[in-house]
């Protein structure tokens, strides 16, 4: 039973295959750390909702932009900095380095720090960086952390679906808005819409590297993906039929 | 090409705060600015808080204070930030182009940080406008915004001119000329209403 549930899982959404093939053990479905599931959350909605209300609460266009702002840049701070936990047992590998100068088309212009140190992480598996070697070259470096043996850092379903919820809806969510922006001509708020699907979308962009940073590249995993779904697919229909 | 490397159990310990040292960062590299000297600090350690902090509140300052709440400023604050960001990487690309090997985001931060001294002389500015308007007013205004635009394309090309080849030089440097002239005219051309 238990394992049908999970192979549903797998279905739904592939982004939490890395938890359900790797371990046996039992998932914790409590939340570890509630202060940084909250401040996750809080920070992304939060800029939405200011966006979509800013007309109720003030008339001053400005105001609402410089909060949306704001409340972007912690937002983007606090998830890439990894405030969030998820924890990832990826056997294989744990750290890619991409040659230099691989990266200098991804085109977000968005405040990225230069993270050298890992500090109060609630524990992302999950990191990224960029780091400038002695000879002017950048990196791109996605992490993810390897499986430890401690009882502590067991997976924690709940989380891991607010983490990947969050990341995922709040892009998306912005570029409806950038098109909404776009045609209904309401033109002086498309800086801040742009923005907003920007640095949402390097962070989503970050961690679904980090993610599927075991695989060969992110349209491997596509493919493999869709070519699961349709097999799925035909067998369903061969069943019913 | 991709080199895999296992990591350590750090990620999960503790250690001082993130924002402080984001926030000492970005000061340090103001005082890089402040103090042009050849250093690798803005291109190393990129980051471009520093460019955002500076670029709100170069588009804040430069807000006319209108009564009419429908153009209360908007397009303007937009504006400013488009101008800002868009010249940024326009640049970047354009030096990319020339050869140049210096990174994108690198170059972005550069070019934002050394906003700084602009963004100083549109406090002098606002400061000065308090005061009774007229030639004087003006002189002092367009000395003080001729000195900072100085000190901007100094600052920049000390951490810039380094990047490229020795020929296309000037090519590189003439469009972070533009970039501040027309900063420092938004400035210099600002009265409040």
């Amino acid at each position: 039973m238990l394992q049908q549930d999970s192979n549903d899982d797998t279905e739904d959404v592939s982004l939490f295959d890395a938890e359900e093939e790797t371990t046996n053990r039992p998932k914790k479905s409590k939340i570890r750390h509630p202060v940084a599931s909250f401040f996750h959350l809080f920070f992304r909605v939060s800029a939405i909702v200011v966006y979509l209300l800013c007309e109720l609460f003030s008339s001053s266009f400005i105001a609402c932009m410089v909060t949306i702002i704001l409340l972007l840049s912690c937002d983007f701070w606090a998830v890439k900095d990894s405030v969030l936990p998820i924890f990832l047992e990826c056997g294989s590998h744990s750290q890619i380095t991409l040659p230099p100068g691989s990266l200098t088309f991804f085109v977000p212009w968005t405040p990225f720090t230069v993270e050298v140190n890992v500090t109060g992480r609630l524990m992302v598996g999950l990191r990224w960086w960029n780091h400038i070697d002695e000879d002017g070259k950048s990196h791109w470096v996605f992490e993810s952390r390897k499986a430890s043996a401690q009882e502590s850092k067991t997976v924690s379903e709940a989380e891991s679906r607010i983490f990947w919820l969050g990341l995922i809806a709040c892009p998306v969510l912005w570029v409806i808005f950038a098109f909404s922006a776009l045609f209904s001509f309401r033109v002086k708020w498309l800086a801040v819409v742009i923005m907003g699907v920007a640095l949402q979308g390097a962070n989503l962009y970050g961690y679904i590297r980090c993610k599927v940073g075991s695989r060969k590249n992110l349209t491997n995993m596509a493919t493999s993906y869709l070519g699961k779904q349709l097999l799925r697919q035909d067998t369903g229909d061969d069943q019913t039929s | 090409m991709a080199k895999a490397v296992e990591s350590s159990g750090e990620l999960g310990t503790t250690s001082p705060r993130p924002l402080m040292r984001d926030l000492k960062a970005v000061g340090k590299k103001f005082m890089h600015v402040l103090y042009p000297r050849k250093s690798n600090t803005l291109l190393r350690d990129w980051d471009l808080w520093g460019p955002l902090i500076l670029c709100v509140t170069l588009a804040l300052m430069l807000q006319r204070s209108s009564v009419d709440s429908e153009q209360d400023g908007g397009p303007q604050f937009a504006e400013v930030f488009v101008i800002i960001w868009f010249g940024a990487v326009t640049i970047t690309v354009n030096s990319k182009l020339l050869g140049g090997n210096i990174s994108f985001f690198q170059s972005l931060c550069v070019l934002g940080y050394c906003i700084l001294p602009l963004t100083v002389a549109m406090l002098v500015c606002r400061l000065v406008l308090l005061a009774e308007q007229g030639p004087i007013n003006f002189m002092v205004r367009l000395f003080v915004v001729i000195v900072m635009f100085a000190w901007s394309i100094v600052a920049s090309t000390a951490f810039l001119a380094d990047s490229q080849p020795p020929n296309r030089k000037a090519l590189a440097i003439y469009p972070v000329f533009l970039f501040y002239f027309v900063i420092s005219w938004m400035i210099l051309t600002f009265t409040p209403q």
